[in-house]
């Protein structure tokens, strides 16, 4: 899939955001660096494909995909007569269709994404946007839903147009508080009602945009979207001082999901046990997605996500 | 705060005295332990820290150490810590060693049955900064060694004490308030600078003794070298109330070692203002005889120099006439080092020529112009053409010399000073009395060394020997007319003074002689305007050399010889007492490294938190 950016669009966009009906997430300078961006992506793309993705399903198009054999009822048209007449068995050609690509971006909206200078979630709506914009821009059809948000996302939609909806969804997305019911809910568990609200529809590709701190696993989100049948991409968000707390002392720890509190003397040992905790937490997570070819990106919340995107998009394994 | 600025908050709450009793010390000690232990417990108190993800940190090994015994031991252990500390400062305020009867305290006779000697001593040290303690016979110089005796003299004061540092030298000041805090003390002893001034020991005294008025236990611990005058010592000091005061004295400087230069004085010699007269007095304070050299310098340029041998205490005046000071300012110096180098050089400054004013009468003459450029911006030369010689005799009495250059006047001048060369005719000063011819020249006439009057100022530095002078006419003596030089019998140079009249003449044409190519030329018209202005009123000619403006020392400044016992009022002073070893010294820097000790290592036990 390839980007292409209609200015008329990117007007559009402009125009909402003039007229109040776009929040002060996605300003005036977003909104120019995501037309930037889709030019680039496109520039990047261009000749990978004609601008729809080749789906998996076997079906009338051009491209010879595998035989099988006949079974009364088939389709004459379809039958090999080549391979008949070399080997007298009688196979069907399956050729790969050509379909609209499905893709659901999920953003994960618990309290944990709150965390960080700059806050996680920033950027984790940032990069669902970005997402959003290219694959309807590459007509294909779009769904961001925001995980553990107490509203739904705007329903599956095709063409550049319907980004306005996406992003006025994806500006209402505050992150969930400690002590909300809905807060506690694992990433898991949001994945897992996600899925059941998707039930019904066509296979497809779905971005989990996450810090992945479950109980539950980093990988457990993941394996439930595989055994759907879904193709996964996962992007790993961590704040700075995530990866490099600056605590010190006598603390009482207060975890921003569960709320549990628990007291902690921040010392040079447990500072290396954190650091060894999380690195082992990253390193599982990349471990299973490269076990299973789920496009992996592990990001610091304080990179810009136009440079975030744009690096997916060229590194590969990202939409294309 | 500062632990030495607890004691004092502590003793100023509990009076002037400072002595603070057990009672009260209970009272704080209970008051301060209670606060510290609420600090304590408040601090106790964790700081919440909102994270991401617990169980990333819940598995380190600080969430077990956290609620272990060790860790709650700890805590205890820094709050033993914390009030040992203030304990320590608490003791250190009380001072143990406070009832102890300090140094110069009366014995204990003078103290009644029971009475408690709360009580110190009230402590003036007077450190003198006069000229002579720059001295260098003591390390560094008397002021140094000064400084060192009196922080000694600090060192022994017990916590009872209050003590204020003063400075004398013409003028007597305050370094300080009374304290008791050595370090202070210190401070202000180290901020006493030396002055070029002679101490004024009276002066001081009565400073030190306002100052002690009405406090407990006056003391005045004068530290200096004891070059005071005999009228200054005559005195003994008392406080304003008439009560003698306790005076102790002590001493600094080594040995005596110096040569002086107790004045210098400048002057342009009224009769001769080009001239410089200079005077100065030298005087030795060595106990042996020694030679030394003063040199005179001006501009920068050593003028004169001259080389002395001085007998022991010997005081020597010197006259130096007719120096040549190129400068407005004169300077002497002492050659060889001594103790003092303040006084080995003294200067003075000249008063400047007076404006001068000539008129050249006559026609162009590049030599005589030359001649009157070279005396310089102090002399106005304006100039009359040959027509206006007779003018030129009428406006005489407006300069200080008019120059009649190979031009004469209808009629000779009767008052007025003037240079005449080679006149002739009617108006000739120096012509025959009635004659009517003028006189036939005289060639080739030689200048007859014989006939030179070397001592007459106008040919001061002059060196006419070997002029050629082609031709030159006859001049006629008058009675009391001088022939400064003369070719045998015919006088060539000659001076008439008269009240209200001076008239030099030359016989000759300049223009028609060598002598304006010669370096006498410019000096004779220098000597001539010199002679001409010169004043004879005696009682206006000499006034004294020091009024001049110059350099006038005290000699008791530059006697540096060591005073080891100073007598007031015909009593000796006695020493300051020996800086006794007592407690408090050593336990206040022993609580105040202890409290350092305990403060670190809390800090580094529990007060690691640089958290953000």
């Amino acid at each position: 899939m390839t980007a292409s950016l209609d200015s008329g669009a990117a007007r559009a966009c402009a125009a909402a955001r003039t007229d109040g009906a776009i929040g002060s997430r996605f300003d005036e300078r977003f909104l120019r660096k995501l037309e930037s961006l889709a030019l680039t992506i496109r520039r990047t793309t261009a000749g990978r494909s004609h601008g729809m993705r080749r789906s998996r399903r076997v079906g009338a198009g051009l491209e010879f995909a595998d035989h099988r054999d006949y079974v009364p009822g088939d389709d004459l048209r379809y039958l090999d007569w080549n391979l008949y007449g070399r080997l007298e068995r009688r196979a069907l050609r399956l050729y790969e269709e050509d379909e609209d690509l499905s893709i659901d971006v999920l953003v994960d909206a618990s309290a944990s994404m709150a965390m960080g200078r700059p806050p996680k979630l920033e950027l984790a709506l940032q990069i669902g946007a970005a997402l959003a914009y290219v694959g309807l821009s590459n007509l294909d059809r779009v769904a961001v839903t925001a995980l553990g948000a107490e509203a739904a996302g705007p329903p599956p939609a095709r063409g550049k147009a319907r980004i306005l909806p996406i992003l006025r969804f994806l500006d209402a997305v505050h992150p969930l508080q400690g002590s909300s019911r809905t807060s506690r809910t694992s990433l898991t568990a949001a994945v897992r009602e996600f899925l059941s609200r998707r039930r019904g529809r066509r296979r497809g590709l779905v971005v989990l945009v996450s810090d992945f701190y479950d109980p539950a696993g980093a990988r457990a989100a993941l394996e439930l979207v595989r055994r759907h049948r879904l193709e996964a991409i996962a992007i790993q968000l961590s704040a700075p001082d995530e990866l490099a707390p600056q605590l010190r002392g006598d603390l009482q720890l207060y975890d921003a999901e569960t709320g549990e509190v628990r007291d902690l003397t921040v010392s040079p040992d447990a500072l290396a046990d954190y650091a060894r905790r999380h690195a082992t937490l990253l390193r599982e997570l990349r471990g299973y997605c490269r076990e299973h070819a789920v496009p992996c990106f592990t990001l610091s919340s304080d990179q810009p996500f136009d440079a975030v995107v744009l690096r997916m998009f060229r590194t590969g394994g990202l939409l294309g | 705060m500062e632990l030495g600025g607890l004691a004092q908050v502590i003793n100023a709450t509990l009076g002037a005295s400072g002595a603070l009793s057990a009672t009260a010390a209970a009272v704080i000690g209970v008051a301060g332990a209670a606060a510290i232990t609420a600090f304590y417990l408040l601090r106790l108190r964790r700081r919440r820290v909102v994270v991401a993800f617990a169980p990333l940190w819940l598995g380190a090994a600080g969430a077990e150490r956290a609620t272990s015994r060790t860790r709650r031991l700890r805590h205890w252990l820094s709050l033993a810590l914390a009030l040992t500390l203030f304990a320590a400062i608490l003791l250190g305020a009380v001072d143990p060693g406070r009832g102890r009867p300090g140094p110069g305290a009366p014995g204990p006779g003078a103290l009644k049955q029971g009475q408690f000697d709360g009580g110190g001593r009230s402590l003036v040290l007077l450190i003198d900064r006069s000229a002579s303690m720059s001295a260098t016979d003591e390390v560094g110089s008397r002021l140094a060694a000064a400084r060192r005796r009196a922080d000694e003299i600090i060192g022994g004061l017990t916590g009872a004490d209050r003590a204020l540092v003063a400075s004398f030298a013409a003028d007597a000041s305050a370094e300080s308030g009374f304290e008791s805090d050595p370090h202070r003390l210190r401070r202000a002893i180290a901020g006493v600078t030396p002055s070029d001034e002679p101490g004024d020991l009276q002066r001081a005294l009565a400073f030190a003794a306002a100052i002690l008025r009405g406090r407990p236990r006056p003391t005045v611990v004068l530290v200096s070298d004891g070059g005071f005058t005999d009228d200054a010592r005559r005195r003994a000091p008392s406080d304003p109330d008439g009560r003698a005061l306790d005076v102790r004295y002590a001493p600094v400087g080594r040995r005596a070692d110096n040569l002086a230069i107790l004045s210098l004085a400048a002057r342009r010699i009224p009769a001769d203002p080009g001239a410089v007269e200079t005077a100065l007095v030298v005087q030795s304070f060595r106990p042996t005889a020694s030679t030394a050299a003063v040199e005179i310098s001006s501009g920068g340029t050593v003028v004169e120099k001259v080389n002395l041998t001085l007998t022991p205490g010997e005081r020597r005046r010197l006259t130096l006439p007719n120096l040549f000071a190129p400068d407005a300012r004169v300077e002497a110096r002492l050659t060889g080092a001594d103790d003092l180098a303040d006084d080995d050089q003294a200067r003075a400054t000249i008063p400047p020529l007076p404006r001068r004013r000539i008129l050249r009468v006559g026609g162009p003459d590049l030599y005589l112009d030359g001649a009157l450029l070279g005396l310089g911006r102090t002399v106005q030369v304006d100039r009359l053409p040959a027509a206006d010689a007779d003018r030129a005799l009428a406006r005489a009495r407006d300069y200080d010399l008019v120059v009649f250059d190979g031009v004469t006047p209808s009629a000779p001048p009767a008052a007025g000073r003037y240079l005449y060369f080679d006149p002739q005719g009617a108006g000739n000063p120096f012509a025959a009395a009635g004659a009517v011819r003028p006189t036939r020249p005289v060639r080739d006439p030689v200048i007859d060394p014989a006939s030179l009057h070397r001592e007459h100022p106008l040919l001061r530095e002059l060196d006419l020997a070997d002029v050629n002078v082609a031709e030159a006419h006859r001049l006629v003596l008058g009675p009391g007319d001088v022939a400064l030089a003369a070719s045998f019998d015919v006088p060539l140079i000659v001076t008439r003074e008269r009240p209200a009249l001076r008239i030099a003449a030359l016989a000759f044409d300049p223009r028609r002689s060598d002598l304006p190519m010669r370096p006498a030329f410019p000096l004779l018209i220098a000597n001539a305007l010199g002679w001409a202005t010169r004043q004879t009123d005696n009682a206006a000619a000499d006034p004294p050399l020091v009024d001049a403006g110059g350099t006038a020392r005290d000699a008791r400044e530059s006697d540096t010889t060591p005073v080891p016992a100073l007598a007031l009022g015909g009593r000796v002073l006695a020493a300051p007492d020996p800086p006794a070893p007592h407690f408090r010294a050593r336990f206040g820097s022993w609580a105040l490294m202890l409290a350092a000790a305990l403060l670190l290592f809390d800090w580094l036990s529990y007060h690691r938190r640089w958290t953000t």
